[in-house]
């Protein structure tokens, strides 16, 4: 190779690794006037807020072109943990903080409300279960269904991993734990709500719990003690297996992140997006986006 | 003298150290995300207890540890007669035309995504035993051990082919000439001589049997429970940490990054006795 195809060479090497340089530097700037929205935003948690973080970073982005918003899983452990170090701007739980969580200086923004509901296969043909009944059918003590009106047929209990706020909620409200119960005896173990809703269609005889957003024709949910797992039932308390869905921040909500949870908390986003799977904000009397005249 | 020569040769060093220390660095990074249940729950614990309640304050690994073993064990009774009948039919017994499209099959077997088989293991397999069987679920060792050994067969399959070859055909020569028909010479001569190479490539087939996670989570169920039978659901190691890994915190990650390090000393253990096995032999 000779002197001048050498200088050639390092030229082209230098401006390409110039250019590669200012485009990072200018992807990582993001304007701060609230005209034009711009700037990253990142958020990680609950896989029950996932899809609904999801939708409305969708719309957020549209409405706001020069914004880059990226929502992830991970559960809401993660989410809450992640949003306390700094990882994410904003951290979806489906779950309330628990003791060691309430000094991170995290501020609790609810944006939706949602209930749990337990689901079996469609092979099984029970649509009632009493609490004692659900109780024992999860904790293991019952291991046919033919014990509580069922076909003759062993049951295979489907449940979250041992971190999920799903499983949380469903733990503390059908098996009386303080936080987790132990896991049930040879219960099939699923971590997220997507694949409980297939392992419990794909598995004769299974029963599991469900956010009410994933069911779909391939499972059935069940009522608990004749009542049903609607929005109307949990949200007039009916029906005990409910929570909210929260996105935390570290301290007050500033910025991008404010502009991205006001959009959430805006009524048309509650009662168009939300509404589908979940109880609107607007319906919570006493809420930040409540509209309390018209909210019914 | 500083020319072209030593440049190279230096660069090259650090590539190779870099080797090393990413070792180093990932034992070292495991160990402390781990030291904090290993220093609550100790060590017996976690190794000689089933029971594990992390809410409890339980760890209690003796569960997975099992499922490894009993997953591998598994795979490995049913991969290792496959891979060793297609080594030995491809390099002592097939003739040129066949063992191409055969040999390029094994190849293509080792490419196969291991996500992809599992998926295939979970939509088909598990229906099938579940049918075949009887059984409640489907899921379990038998649908886990048929996964791992179509997975670690391309690989104990490539390597063992290579043993095969490296014996002299002098000696296949000096067998038949004395009279041996190809069954006695392939079994008294030829794999004997290639028995250490047949161990390597076993134990590699082992190595991935261990840390194979997606595929076997997708059909072990999985579920908290030493397994019944061969088809009731279990947990290994992998299966449990990246069952768990995902929303845990505080001592709980802890833990599972201590089985993360179980599983990083037996993969470890098995490399090094790969060298123990061939250091005195002839053909290493």
């Amino acid at each position: 190779m000779n002197r001048r195809s050498k200088i050639g060479i390092t030229a082209t090497g230098l401006v390409l690794v110039g250019l590669l340089a200012m485009s990072l530097a200018l992807a990582g700037c993001g304007s701060t006037s609230a005209k034009s929205l711009s700037g990253k935003l990142t958020l990680s948690g609950s896989t029950t807020v996932l899809p609904l973080a999801q939708e409305a970073a969708d719309m957020f982005m549209t409405d706001n072109p020069k914004t880059n918003v990226t929502v992830q899983g991970g559960g809401s452990s993660v989410g809450v943990t992640q949003v306390s170090q700094g990882v994410v701007n904003i951290g979806n739980s489906s779950r309330d903080l628990n003791d060691t969580e309430k000094n991170l200086g995290l501020v609790d923004h609810q944006v939706a409300y949602d209930v749990i509901a337990i689901i079996v296969n469609p092979s099984v043909g029970i649509t009632n279960l009493t609490s004692d009944q659900a109780k024992a059918i999860f904790s293991g003590t019952v291991k046919n269904w033919n014990q509580v009106g069922g076909p003759n047929a062993p049951i295979t209990v489907v449940i979250r991993d041992s971190s999920s706020g799903t499983r949380e909620i469903f733990d503390q409200k059908v098996l009386g734990a303080a936080k987790t119960a132990p896991d049930a005896p040879g219960a099939i173990e699923t971590n997220s709500n997507g694949i409980m809703r297939q392992t419990v269609a794909s598995t004769p005889n299974s029963a599991g719990y469900i956010s009410l957003g994933y069911i779909d024709k391939t499972v059935k949910s069940v009522s608990l003690n004749g009542v049903q797992p609607t929005l109307a039932n949990g949200l007039n308390k009916t029906y005990p297996l409910a929570r909210y869905l929260h996105m935390f921040t570290k301290g007050e909500a500033t910025g991008l992140a404010k502009s991205y949870i006001d959009f959430v908390l805006t009524p048309n986003f509650q009662n168009v997006v939300v509404a589908k799977d979940y109880v609107p904000m607007t319906k919570i009397p006493g809420s930040a986006s409540s509209t309390t005249p018209t909210g019914k | 003298m500083i020319d072209r020569e030593w440049i190279v040769k230096k660069t090259l060093f650090v590539f190779a150290m870099i080797a090393v220390l990413g070792i180093l660095l990932i034992v070292v990074l495991v160990t402390q995300q781990a030291a904090p249940s290993i220093a609550k729950a100790g060590p017996l614990q976690m190794l000689f207890s089933s029971n594990w309640n992390p809410q409890a304050g339980h760890y209690g690994m003796l569960i997975f540890i099992a499922g490894t073993f009993l997953t591998m064990l598994g795979g490995l009774l049913i991969g290792v007669p496959l891979a060793l009948g297609t080594a030995i039919y491809l390099t002592q017994m097939s003739s040129k035309r066949i063992a191409g499209p055969v040999s390029r099959a094994v190849e293509i077997m080792a490419g196969i995504p291991s996500i992809v088989i599992g998926w295939l293991g979970l939509t088909m397999l598990v229906p099938v035993i579940r049918k075949v069987l009887g059984t409640n679920q489907g899921y379990g060792l038998l649908a886990a051990s048929l996964v791992l050994g179509v997975m670690i067969m391309p690989t104990i399959t490539a390597i063992a082919k290579d043993a095969l070859d490296a014996v002299p055909v002098a000696y296949k020569q000096a067998s038949i000439g004395l009279g041996a028909t190809r069954w006695q010479t392939i079994r008294r001569v030829i794999l004997p001589a290639a028995r250490n190479g047949i161990i390597v490539a076993v134990i590699l087939g082992m190595g991935r049997a261990i840390g194979e996670t997606v595929a076997v989570a997708m059909v072990l169920g999985p579920s908290t429970a030493f397994p019944k039978s061969l088809t009731t659901p279990t947990h290994t190691l992998t299966t449990k940490i990246v069952m768990e890994i995902g929303e845990s915190t505080g001592l709980q990650r802890s833990a599972l990054f201590a089985m993360a390090l179980l599983l990083l000393l037996i993969a470890m253990a098995l490399i090094l006795s790969v060298r123990l096995v061939t250091r005195n032999k002839e053909f290493a």
